[in-house]
């Protein structure tokens, strides 16, 4: 069905650049991310790391280098767009679920349209993920009715759905309230020890200590520092990394 | 007692009797006063007009008409006649309308410009002069025998000529309803089987429901036709006159086009906003899931655009089916001309300007019941702030 390589890196990126207009969002980014490995990425605000994950499934189109994922390399070319999108599923900051479908039909629409299963197959699917974000019971009401932590873990379903093999997160507890950010933390930990390859923008540090093979640190559009957890909390060399930790960390 | 005063419900309740009661005997004094002046003049009033021929005749009607039916038949033509107009300026006004938007809202620089340019031009002239505008256009179309053809139809200053089913009245109206149930069909069996029914096999069902109504719809039609004629009429010259078909005349013609340009300019700004109005957001999770630009607009994009713009599309309609009373500008029987023609002849001027106000009090509210309800059954469920 898809014609991905079956080894080789997840992700590759090589000397990405990013412009918007003259402002230059991304710096010669190279990362190169294994199958199976969990990544976070974080960094203060605006130094470009939903950018840098929102170039991988190409909602941000790069201006230089080269991106492949899943030895597909990411062009101008529309089959190929197609294909990464097919295997690299996302979850957004605001969730972003369809409010006009039921949650049931958030899940069902991208495998019945995109990956023509059948319905009865994309319902029991869809059912069995709902299951395993611990909402079955929510899957006839509609995005609105439900919490902000319930939207979320719909939001991951809908994309787990897909059965893609690599899964961006960009801040996804972000805009949730203290109590429903374990719930969904929870959720993306049981999904890391699935092996799942995961790449998750967040500041939540506890997470990333948990489960991270990797921690990222961007600042201005550029990666300053890459070790794993660890390492980069007990020892890292640069400057703005530890000025940028003593923040989140500080309280 | 006093106490009985002191509660909330009772003195709601009071106050709501005494306002009613109150604008009640206002409203008698004042059909009282207008009674005795009018009897003083000499003119009597009440609705036994409506039962008098008319001894005018209209330039347009759908229903056979001549100088000799009575008052009421006319009205009945002027509704008709107000109804087709609005029908026909609200349709081609939301196909216009629709493109301008989308137009407005598209990454072709041109298109947007283009969009624009259209939108502040005809939204800043007046409907009265673009009615003006269009009709001397039409009116200056060449003469039957130099008419433009297009699809059966003629194109002259004396109006625009299309072919007619050669149908009986009631089969024609039997058929008009076939046709209704083939789109209201597909929505209503769409709306109840959401949930119970795959996503194909609910489009196979309306599908199947339109095609169903559209046939019997074609089987009315063949059985109810003329026997020995074609089934369609079509226009053609004969001597220096076009025979035929159905003459929809330049006044219809001219008021269609104004509305449909004049709506149009409005509905496109109505249509921009519904679309600036879906979120970024549900797009991109539409895109990342790998779903084809296609497919995010007519899944996502499409449906919650129309949710945003359905209240507003409403208000709009109304007002567009009022401005329909311009037929008078350049003298199209609609309703309010046939009522103003009335006033001349009959003099019933309070009994007549009642039915207008009824009239119209009618298509309207009917309208916007039509639109609360859809917008109802379509309301997205739930709190939509948290995104
Ligand atoms: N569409 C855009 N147009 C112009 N500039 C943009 C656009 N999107 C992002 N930027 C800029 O690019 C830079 C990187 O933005 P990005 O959203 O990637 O930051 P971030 O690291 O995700 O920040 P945050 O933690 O606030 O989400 C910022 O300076 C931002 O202002
Ligand atoms: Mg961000």
């Amino acid at each position: 069905m898809n014609s991905t390589q079956s080894s080789g890196p997840a992700v590759r990126i090589e000397n990405l650049d990013k412009y918007y207009g003259s402002f230059h969002a991304l710096r010669k980014i190279n990362l190169s991310v294994k199958r199976g490995e969990r990544i976070v990425v974080c960094g203060p605000s605006g130094s470009g790391k939903s950018t840098m994950i929102r170039c991988i499934n190409r909602l941000e189109q790069h201006n230089g280098g080269r991106i492949t994922v899943l030895g597909t390399e990411l062009n101008d070319d529309v089959g190929n767009i197609d294909e990464i999108r097919r295997e690299v599923g996302m979850v957004f900051q605001h969730f972003n679920l369809f409010p006009h479908m039921t949650v049931l039909e958030n899940c069902m629409i991208a495998p019945m349209i995109v990956r023509k299963r059948p319905r009865a197959e994309a319902e029991t699917t869809a059912r069995r993920y709902l299951e395993k974000v611990r909402i079955p019971e929510q899957a006839m009401k509609f995005p609105g009715q439900l919490s902000g932590g319930q939207q979320q873990r719909v939001a991951i379903a809908r994309a787990l759905c897909m059965q893609p093999q690599i899964m961006l997160f960009d801040e996804p507890t972000s805009a949730l309230d203290p109590e429903m950010i374990a719930e969904v933390l929870d959720v993306m930990v049981r999904l890391a020890s699935e092996g799942m390859t995961m790449i998750c923008v967040t500041h939540e540090m506890g997470f990333a200590r948990r489960v991270a093979d990797r921690v990222i640190f961007m600042d201005a559009g550029e990666i300053v520092e890459e070790a794993p957890p660890e390492e980069f909390f007990t020892s890292c060399r640069n400057e703005r990394t530890r000025q940028f930790l003593s923040q989140v960390l500080g309280h | 007692m006093v106490s009985l005063l002191r509660n909330q419900k009772v003195r709601n309740t009071l106050l709501q009797v005494l306002f009613v009661g109150s604008l009640a005997a206002m409203i008698l004094a004042c059909v009282m006063i207008a009674r005795r002046n009018l009897a003083e003049q000499g003119i009597t009033s009440g609705f036994d007009f409506l039962f008098k021929s008319t001894g005018w005749d209209v330039n347009f009607s759908l229903l056979p008409a001549n100088a000799n039916d009575p008052y009421w038949w006319f009205f009945l033509i002027g509704i008709i006649n107000t109804l087709f107009l609005g029908t026909t300026g609200l349709v081609l006004a939301t196909i216009v309308g629709t493109i301008v938007g989308l137009a407005r809202t598209s990454s072709n620089e041109l298109a947007r410009l283009l969009g624009r340019t259209y939108v502040d031009i005809f939204r800043n002239i007046p409907l009265i002069l673009q009615v003006f505008f269009w009709y001397a256009v039409i009116t200056h179309l060449p003469t039957p025998r130099a008419a433009h053809e297009a699809f059966g139809m003629l194109l002259t200053s004396r109006g625009l000529y299309v072919p007619v089913p050669n149908v009986g009245g009631a089969a024609l109206a039997a058929a008009m309803l076939a046709v209704i149930a083939a789109v209201a069909l597909p929505v209503w069996l769409g709306r109840t089987s959401r949930l119970s029914q795959p996503l194909g096999e609910r489009l196979g069902i309306q599908l199947t429901a339109a095609a169903t109504a559209l046939a019997s719809g074609a089987v009315i039609l063949a059985l109810g036709r003329s026997p020995g004629v074609p089934i369609l009429d079509f226009p053609s010259l004969q001597g220096l006159n076009l025979k035929g078909g159905l003459r929809i005349p330049p006044e219809f013609s001219a008021l269609a086009v104004a509305i449909a340009i004049y709506g149009g300019s409005y509905i496109a700004e109505i249509v921009r906003g519904g679309f600036k109005a879906v979120g970024k957001g549900q797009m991109e999770a539409a895109l990342s899931l790998g779903l084809s630009p296609w497919r995010v607009f007519t899944l996502v994009r499409l449906p919650l655009a129309l949710r945003a713009m359905l209240p507003i599309l409403a208000n709009q309609y109304v007002w567009l089916m009022k401005a329909t009373t311009m037929g008078i500008a350049v003298g199209f029987t609609d309703f309010f001309m046939i009522v103003a023609l009335t006033i001349n002849h009959s003099g019933q001027t309070l009994e007549v300007i009642g039915i207008l106000m009824a009239g119209f009090l009618a298509i309207n509210l009917s309208l916007a019941a039509v639109f609360n309800r859809i917008n109802r059954a379509i309301a997205l469920k739930g709190n939509q702030l948290r995104g």
